[in-house]
């Protein structure tokens, strides 16, 4: 046991280390994908048809294909075209790409909870399609988005331990070569799962706070 | 409603070959006609392990009396199983690669596998003597430790704290870190040389250690598995990769845009891992390790699987020499 506590402080920086590296692709990696999500949301419910077929080609593209085969496309693969990314970047890269799938999808199906009187009305009153969006149809749509917008957060937190696989050193990455050196494998295991466990729960949390947040003010359509 | 329309799926399917035409780039360039300048010298091209020759040597080996084999309950338990549980990889070049078209898996370690197997059991089929059950880095211990697999022979370096947890038997081959560069590289000759350079090794590899402790501060990428890091040098993500001499020189044959410089700097010594309950049998598996030593069926081994890719006539290590054997 003493071991074990001895190993944990001999190793705090690395193992800190680790964790902000998950918490930084997490959050780089949700913000980057809510935007280009949202943005290819817009484009999948726009009346320009190019738009809305690039749009279905992005979302079908990213959303299927494993975000394990991603990432290892962009270490590896971009490489012999000539892109060469620090690492950290790529992670993030794909955890935006393959996020920005899923979170399209959330926002389309939240845009489409919003009743078409809402569109009509702000057509009648003369507001072009973009505006109508921006001020009228996307304030209402995030606020029935929160909680699956959270499971999104949370999918693209566990996505980010597989960057471990293409050597990104977050906590997954560190509690494996921790294992290495000391052959802990529970403990060291555990206390990366705790880790997620947490950043989950307090996005969780945050989730929770938002939605009572949005809820006091509405000036949506009845439900 | 949106249906797959002839249109969605045309651009569906124009993305999707983009991406399977990118992917099949990236498997890298053609390789040149030059062969890299590797430790074994001349023509290292199509350098592959006879499986014949590896069987020939399976079957020429010791096989354990009755009275050897009934005085231990685990020897007894493999024989009435008819075959060993071996933890190990079918991935790994020169130690235990499995041949994708005959399901034949053949290396150095898989051979310390199938010769103790056939020292236990006697028989004559090479490829029912043991039974691999895939082991990592991380499976090791655990598998060991509850019985899951009999041993494990996985290029196992044998540590202090490993051998908390588990039982070594051996050593049973020595080797050491050595260094991978691209052929062009004229900067780096030797371990001092890495002292500013990109390095990159593997994540379950005790090259880790190595590098503290002779180039302190420099902290190298970590990737899974061999071929991420072999991939990582010839893009130029990485100057150099770090590991176990034997594995670089197999990488030098198959990509000739790799070279392997310098001798090895570490010494690293592997070990077959047991169960650590009963410590007969580890006497065992010494005692068999022993025999093969003696006998030189260890030497015959070695020539029909590392010695196809390096020069030389080696000497088994000793027997418990190593601190954890």
């Amino acid at each position: 046991m003493n071991q074990i506590w001895q190993m944990l402080g001999d190793n705090s920086s690395f193992l800190l280390n680790g964790v902000l590296t998950t918490v930084g692709l997490t959050i780089l990696g949700f913000v980057g994908a809510l935007v280009i999500g949202t943005i290819v949301a817009v484009f999948r419910v726009s009346p320009i048809t190019p738009l809305r077929v690039l749009g279905t080609v992005y979302v079908e593209f990213f959303r299927n294909v494993p975000l394990l085969t991603l990432l290892i496309l962009i270490v590896f693969g971009l490489p012999d075209i000539g892109l060469l990314i620090p690492l950290f970047w790529c992670g993030v890269l794909g955890l935006v790409l393959a996020g920005s799938a899923f979170i399209c999808e959330t926002v389309r199906s939240g845009i489409n909870t919003i009743s078409v009187g809402q569109s009509e009305a702000a057509r009648a009153l003369g507001m072009s399609f973009s505006t109508q969006l921006r001020l009228i149809i996307l304030p209402q749509a995030f606020r029935t988005m929160v909680q699956p917008l959270v499971n999104n957060f949370i999918g693209i937190l566990i996505g980010s331990s597989l960057a471990a696989a293409v050597g990104v050193s977050d906590i997954t990455n560190v509690t494996q070569q921790l294992n290495i050196r000391y052959a802990e494998a529970v403990v060291l295991f555990l206390l990366s799962g705790a880790v997620y466990l947490v950043f989950a729960l307090g996005a969780g949390g945050v989730g929770s706070w938002l939605e009572r947040l949005v809820s006091k003010s509405r000036i949506g359509s009845a439900r | 409603m949106y249906a797959f329309s002839r249109r969605g799926l045309f651009y569906v399917a124009a993305g999707s070959s983009a991406a399977v035409a990118l992917a099949a780039c990236s498997s890298g360039a053609p390789p040149t006609g030059t062969s890299s300048g590797s430790a074994s010298g001349s023509a290292n091209a199509n350098r592959q392990i006879s499986q014949d020759a590896y069987d020939a040597v399976i079957k020429g080996g010791p096989v354990a009396g009755a009275s050897v084999v009934s005085a231990s309950p685990w020897a007894t338990k493999i024989k009435s199983q008819g075959y060993v549980k071996r933890g190990g990889t079918t991935t790994g070049a020169i130690f235990s690669l499995k041949d994708p078209t005959t399901g034949r898996i053949a290396g150095f370690d898989a051979g310390i596998g199938d010769l103790l197997a056939h020292y236990i059991t006697g028989g004559t089929d090479v490829s029912k003597l043991t039974q691999v059950a895939q082991t990592s880095v991380d499976t090791r211990e655990t598998m060991l430790q509850n019985n899951t697999v009999d041993i494990v022979v996985a290029t196992y370096s044998i540590t202090v704290p490993r051998a908390q947890k588990i039982a070594f038997a051996g050593p049973y081959y020595s080797s050491g870190d050595s260094i991978q560069v691209r052929a062009d590289n004229t900067t780096i000759k030797s371990v001092d040389d890495l002292k500013d350079k990109k390095l990159v090794t593997e994540s379950n590899s005790t090259a880790i250690t190595a590098l503290q402790k002779y180039v302190p501060g420099n902290t190298p990428t970590l990737f899974a598995d061999n071929d991420s890091c072999v991939a990582a040098v010839q893009q130029g993500r990485a100057d150099a990769y770090i590991l176990d001499e034997a594995i670089l020189l197999g990488n030098a044959v198959k990509a000739t845009d790799l070279k392997v410089v310098g001798t090895p700097f570490t010494v690293d010594p592997y070990g077959v891992g047991v169960n650590k309950d009963d410590p007969a049998v580890k006497a065992f598996v010494n005692t068999f390790l022993q025999k093969i030593f003696d006998s030189g069926d260890w030497l015959k081994l070695w020539k029909a699987t590392v010695g196809v890719y390096v020069d030389g006539v080696p000497t088994p290590p000793a027997i418990g020499s190593v601190a954890g054997s």
